[in-house]
């Protein structure tokens, strides 16, 4: 069973269901995009939920999700298909003996040759096709969403094939000819903006810009993903996390990593956010070694002798 | 409403906003579906249809409410004269008096708080050239002239003589600040229905208007003499050339073959000799181009050097192994620079954090400097390429050093703005030039496209 959506609210409410809390702009955005028939084209920074947006609606709809995920060297032969070459090699030769009779009948070579002909479909039929993630979505007896994941890792020469496919989801393989998608899915790019992707790749799409959430967004999505946090170690550390994010970091810490730091404080039966709290879990938040020890200079320095000023922004947490 | 949209559609164009008549045609058809009665979903109806850049958000988010504003003018503080009681109305008549009848019609006007008619407006906008202005960078500045030819300062100074004559005539001092406060909003609010209305005026001379940028006339322009807005344009095509040479790199590359066996294409070739391997097929070799960039923007290039770095940009954003190099005096590596998305920021943060000096280039040193640190960026499949004036201010060109890059460096191209006739003086340009495969000119896009012509061809 497929649900679609009806209205803004519809989707609002479904993706809630999913445990996915959209905000007005990404329910509007996602109807119009599944209204009109078009790819979404979903940017921003790593981690705000661009990916998990794709699932959500998947399971809210009810439709298988098909992933594709892309990277430098992406070719056809890996989002498309590919034939099985073991596999048809080992069917002809176990077939042999059967087309012995079938062609041991024939009088003349040439009517050999025809009878070997009307058999030849059999070698070069769906069966020995590898379907790849595009041309399952294609293929899909249901109508499924398709997530083409990180579309900037891939080169721009596989942006311009994925265009054929997004204009008109159809697919000519030459032995069999043109497959046509029973049903449209419903596609969803994600870009890191790690590089600029091709004018003509957007015109296609529709656009929504996925920033980090604010501080009640941010907030929400922790209630609902880690609820045994208590509401006021949440507020704390949300509002901790989005100090991080204004301050200048190699990487910023993403949605994920603060479910994956509230997974931590829970884990670790913390009642308030204090010093030793901090320097055990901060590396949940930060990745990068430079980020880690620069918030714990500014944080957490046990050992300056001078005592921060109380204004500091960061003073709340200063331990003592 | 249609007109409207066009209108606003023709402004972002104006505005630099790349949007395409598929795009314009998909926003129509967003707005018939989503209807127009909530406002919200309207503008997020044209956005996802229109922009598709984060660039290009905060150029949406300031044209929109422009054509879409609430319609109503601004909110005023209301009329003072309202909860007066006699007297204080027959004091402030009589405090009135003194002011000239001009001026006392004008303060009378915003004591009532009657937002301006839109004719008033039209006459306001005659009188500073509002019509003639397309760029939303003078909003303010017209809405300034606007309102001093409104005499507004004038206003605002006999407004405080007003209040000083009310307080001596003996008015109670909450009354007076009562007074004050909502002059000052009826104030504000015609400060901003002016602001808007100037915004808007813009913004339709901008749509109706289109700038035509003529990339042709451009590509000859010396580089020198390009203004701001061109560079943006030029940009764009940089971006362009870029992509064509990456293309170009990759197909050379595609058709080259290695050793390396098959196995897969070596069975399905050989199914004609029964499986029996007769033919042997090798796998194609995806060789990925790799470029080295050195890029001099010291003082003499600096004209060009902003070009330069954004076609060094597109470069890196289209060949991901792509070292840039920026030198002046020593060498910076900047690819790091270059990895977000953003061409101007990441131009600005190379040029602030490398200051151009006083005569202070230093070829040879900034060779030494890749002699020790990035020599292992080059090796076989590299192509070199220098991009500046070879202006050594009689340092030490340090022959030795450069002519072991070219050596490590499948090819070696410079780029040179200046002409061979040129090369004197503290150019060290004539020794260089014997070591590299190739020395272009380029002193304007249209040569900048030849030489990547060039560089593939060749």
């Amino acid at each position: 069973m497929t649900t679609v959506f009806d209205s803004t609210k519809t989707v609002k409410t479904e993706l809630s269901k999913q445990r996915y809390i959209a905000s007005d702009e990404i329910a509007t955005i996602v109807y119009l995009a599944q209204k009109l028939g078009k790819p979404l084209l979903a940017e921003g920074p790593a981690g705000v939920g661009k990916t998990e947006l794709a699932k959500a609606i998947a399971s809210a709809t009810g439709r298988e999700l098909i992933r594709l995920q892309c990277y430098e060297g992406l070719d056809e032969s890996k989002a498309l298909y590919e034939w099985e070459y073991s596999k048809q090699l080992l069917y002809t030769q176990l077939l042999r003996d059967k087309l012995n009779d079938a062609l041991g009948k024939a009088e003349s070579l040439s009517e050999a040759a025809d009878k070997l002909a009307k058999e030849e479909d059999v070698f070069f039929s769906t069966r020995f096709l590898l379907q790849r993630p595009l041309l399952k979505a294609i293929l899909s007896e249901q109508p499924s969403v398709l997530l083409i994941d990180e579309i900037d890792r891939a080169d721009a020469e596989f942006e311009a094939f994925l265009l054929e496919v997004l204009s008109d989801f159809q697919v000519s393989v030459p032995e069999l000819g043109t497959l046509v998608a029973k049903h449209k899915p419903f596609v969803i790019l994600t870009s890191n903006n790690t590089r600029e992707l091709s004018e003509a790749l957007k015109r296609r799409c529709l656009y929504l810009f996925i920033d980090y959430p604010t501080l009640q967004e941010e907030l929400a999505v922790v209630h609902l993903k880690v609820p045994d946090l208590n509401p006021k170690l949440a507020q704390q550390a949300v509002e901790f996390v989005q100090r991080l994010r204004k301050a200048d970091m190699r990487k910023s810490p993403s949605i994920s990593e603060t479910l994956d730091w509230a997974n931590a404080l829970v884990a670790l039966n913390a009642s308030q956010l204090d010093k030793d709290v901090l320097e055990d879990t901060l590396s949940v938040l930060l990745k990068h070694e430079a980020d880690l020890q620069k918030a714990k200079r500014q944080i957490l320095n046990p050992q300056q002798p001078k005592q921060r000023p109380p204004t500091d922004e960061f003073g709340r947490f200063s331990g003592n | 409403m249609e007109s409207r949209i066009l209108q606003l559609i023709s402004a972002l164009r104006a505005s630099g906003v790349r949007v395409s008549l598929a795009e314009s045609a998909e926003a129509f058809s967003a707005v018939d579906l989503m209807g127009i009665q909530d406002r919200e979903s309207f503008r997020l109806s044209l956005r996802a249809t229109l922009i598709k850049d984060v660039k290009d958000l905060p150029t949406f988010d300031k044209l929109f409410p422009l054509f879409f504003g609430s319609g109503t003018p601004p909110m005023m503080g209301g009329n003072p004269s309202d909860d007066l009681t006699p007297e204080e109305i027959q004091m402030l008549a009589e405090a009135l008096r003194q002011f000239t009848e001009n001026l006392r019609q004008r303060m009378e006007r915003l004591m009532n708080g009657e937002p301006l008619t839109k004719s008033e407006l039209e006459a306001l906008a005659q009188l500073v050239g509002l019509n003639q202005a397309d760029n939303l960078n003078y909003q303010n500045w017209m809405a300034q002239r606007m309102m001093r030819a409104m005499a507004f300062p004038e206003v605002q100074k006999a407004m405080h003589e007003l209040m000083e004559q009310l307080q001596q005539m003996g008015m109670s001092r909450e009354r007076i600040e009562q007074i004050r406060e909502m002059i000052r909003q009826n104030m504000q609010g015609m400060q901003e229905q002016i602001n808007q209305f100037a915004g808007q005026r813009i913004a339709e001379n901008m749509s109706e208007r289109p700038r035509g940028d003529n990339i042709d006339n451009l590509m000859n322009r010396p580089f020198q003499a390009l203004s701001d807005a061109d560079k943006k344009i030029l940009q764009r095509e940089v971006k362009r050339l870029a992509a064509a040479l990456r293309t170009r790199i990759a197909l050379r590359q595609k058709r080259m073959k290695s050793g390396q066996m098959d196995p897969k294409a070596t069975i399905r070739a050989n199914l004609k000799y029964h499986g029996v391997p007769m033919e042997i097929r090798h796998k194609d070799r995806i060789k990925k181009p790799k470029i080295v960039v050195i890029c001099d923007i010291s003082t003499s290039m600096r004209f060009c050097s902003e070009l330069m770095l954004s076609f060094l940009f597109a470069l890196q954003g289209q060949v991901r192994k792509t070292h840039a190099f920026a030198f002046i005096d020593h060498l910076e590596s900047i690819s790091e620079d270059f990895s977000g998305s953003n061409a101007d920021e990441a131009i600005q943060s190379v040029l602030s954090r490398m200051p151009s000096g006083h005569y202070n280039t230093d070829l040879g040193w900034s060779f030494n400097d890749f002699n020790k640190e990035y020599m292992d960026t080059l090796n076989s499949g590299t192509t070199l390429l220098v991009v500046g004036d070879g202006r050594n201010n009689y340092n030490d060109p340090r022959l030795d050093i450069f002519s072991t890059m070219t050596r490590r460096a499948t090819r070696t191209i410079w780029l040179n703005p200046e002409p061979d006739y040129m090369w004197h003086g503290d150019s060290d340009m004539k020794k260089y030039a014997p070591l590299c495969n190739n020395v272009l000119k380029v002193s304007n896009l249209r040569e900048l496209a030849n030489a990547v012509d060039e560089l593939l061809t060749g």
